[in-house]
């Protein structure tokens, strides 16, 4: 089955490829891809990190392969972006609609997009969301292991939402969504979100986010609030700060926390970036939350489009949310990772 | 017997074609030798690239300012012109990755566009190659992945001297077919054209 969509999906490039010969009002079919490959070992031997995709223990491991395809004719344009392996599969998407459930339609991002003016585009369709500092595909993020508040947050936000540009300074988003990381809403459209970006200085960005609704079988709205910044402050060092707040109505819970991103390149070649995390589960009638403080070393040694991602990982909880060696509960775990991520 | 002789002519058509092959590879290999040496950047006094030249033009020099402002303003540059008749252009290039079926861009170069005039000639240089590398973001699309350019003549090192030194060839050659464009646009030969042309319905009574 697999083999047959790479085919299909091979034929469909072809064809595209050809008609943008023959178009000149278009851009060329944009593909681009990255894959990724890791190993990791807790220290206590057994897995303990529960944060999202790099979770086997003592094992080398598959992340995904991933391929994304834009195109632009006019003022319309597409993008189509597939994930095949378990980061991109069981690790980020929702299954499809198969009687067993197990099944995966491999959709990462697939939406249309309309410039209206300059200023003015709309997009709809099923996309990556737009709370948080990061992302699915392994290329976007300096560290390899994920940070609590993007593994508790939403992976995917499909619907619709129109893009204004007032200044190369600010723009606003605003959009009607389905609940979080769904194909189709049984519920109807029930969220509202909105973005608006600020560049105070250059080099500064930062992202004002709300995501607000009622999912369905939840006890009340839940809403997000988050905070994406960074700032490029030389060549070579760059920070970046990401904060939310998630509460969901009636005692339904919810989560809150912050992650704190420093970065620095010594050499066009190799960077090293520390990663700090306070992450803390709200309370529920009769569950007493609980919090967790996380630190991340990586590094990133590149080499054309192949990055090697050694990294540490100490992790400490309020309560003994972990295991040591012998099974018993303990608050600490440490882990080492290696990973490789190509992009094309 | 028979088949041992097929075999032999086997071997000797491979053989011509293995001739053809590599007088094939050479000439390639030739011809891209010399396209590199004619669309490189050269290295100014400060050891920055530079794509520089001096044209021979009797046009007033007040008109090819205007001409010069007008083409930085269609090639969407930022035009700063100074009190001492230079005149200064900011732009950017786009530099994608392509291979077989798979393109994308890969970056933009920023670079300051000069020019001024002389009597009887004018000469205008492209410097200050900056690199800004793009980075998927979640949507899908290729983004500037920093604010601070790396300049074009940063040693990038033996990991990604490949992908750098193509990087600067795309300059070097884009800035030429750029310098091509300008040098067109003013020349004394170039004739006016009206900025839309009117549609005329084809007219099939009188033939």
């Amino acid at each position: 089955m697999k083999i047959k969509s790479f085919f299909t999906l091979s034929a469909l490039t072809m064809s595209a490829a050809t008609y943008a010969q023959e178009t000149t009002s278009s851009t060329p079919l944009q593909i681009s891809g990255a894959a990724d490959v890791y190993y990791k070992y807790d220290f206590s031997g057994k897995p303990n990190i529960g944060t999202s995709f790099a979770n086997d223990q003592n094992s080398v491991s598959i992340g995904m392969i991933d391929l994304a395809l834009k195109k632009t004719t006019g003022k319309a344009s597409f993008v189509g972006e597939l994930s095949f392996g378990p980061r991109g599969q069981s690790g980020s998407l929702p299954t499809g609609e198969a009687l067993n459930g197990d099944n995966s339609f491999h959709i990462q991002n697939l939406y249309m997009s309309y410039a209206f003016t300059g200023k003015l585009s709309v997009t709809a369709g099923y996309m990556s969301t737009f709370i948080g500092y990061e992302v699915i595909v392994p290329t976007g993020n300096f560290n390899y292991s994920t940070s609590y508040l993007f593994t508790n947050g939403p992976f995917q936000n499909a619907g619709i939402r129109a893009n204004y540009v007032f200044s190369p300074k600010i723009a606003l988003m605003v959009g009607l969504f389905n609940d979080w990381n769904v194909y189709k809403d049984v519920n109807g459209v029930t969220h509202f979100g909105a973005q608006l970006t600020l560049v105070p200085v250059d080099g500064w960005t930062a992202y004002l986010n709300v995501l607000s609704g009622r999912a369905a079988g939840a006890v009340g709205t839940g809403s997000i609030y988050d905070l994406t910044t960074f700032y490029q402050l030389s060549n070579k060092i760059k920070i970046g700060l990401n904060a939310a707040d998630y509460t969901v109505a009636n005692h339904g819970g919810g989560h809150s926390g912050a992650a704190l991103y420093l970065q620095n390149s010594f050499t066009p070649n190799f960077a090293l970036g520390l990663r700090g995390e306070y992450f803390k589960i709200k309370d529920v009638p009769d569950l007493k939350g609980s919090s967790v403080t996380s630190v991340t070393l990586s590094g990133n040694l590149k080499a054309g489009g192949l990055t090697f991602i050694p990294e540490v990982r100490f992790d400490n909880g309020s309560t003994a949310r972990f295991v040591d060696h012998n099974l018993d509960p303990t608050k600490n775990a440490s882990q080492f990772s290696l990973a490789a991520v190509y992009a094309f | 017997m028979l088949f041992k002789w097929s075999i032999i002519l086997t071997i000797h058509r491979f053989r011509w074609a293995g001739v053809l092959l590599v007088l094939l590879i050479t000439s390639f290999k030739l011809k891209s030798q010399s396209l590199k040496t004619e669309q490189g950047l050269q290295k100014d006094e400060q050891g920055k690239y530079i794509h520089y030249e001096v044209v021979e033009n009797r046009a007033p020099g007040d008109s090819l300012m205007n001409r010069a402002v007008t083409f930085f303003s269609l090639k969407k540059l930022d035009v700063k012109q100074s009190v001492d008749g230079l005149l200064k252009g900011t732009g950017k290039l786009i530099i994608s990755k392509t291979a077989f079926v798979l393109t994308h861009p890969s970056g933009e170069i920023r670079y300051n566009w000069l020019f001024e005039t002389k009597k009887g000639k004018y000469r205008f240089w492209l410097t200050d190659f900056l690199f800004i590398p793009y980075q998927r973001d979640r949507y899908g699309n290729f983004v500037p992945s920093t604010t601070r350019g790396i300049a074009l003549e940063t040693n990038p090192g033996k990991l990604n001297s490949g992908e750098w030194s193509s990087c600067v060839n795309e300059t070097g050659r884009q800035s030429a077919a750029l310098a091509a464009e300008f040098k067109e646009y003013l020349s004394a030969s170039q004739k006016a054209k009206p900025f839309h042309e009117p549609d005329r319905p084809v007219s099939t009574r009188s033939w």
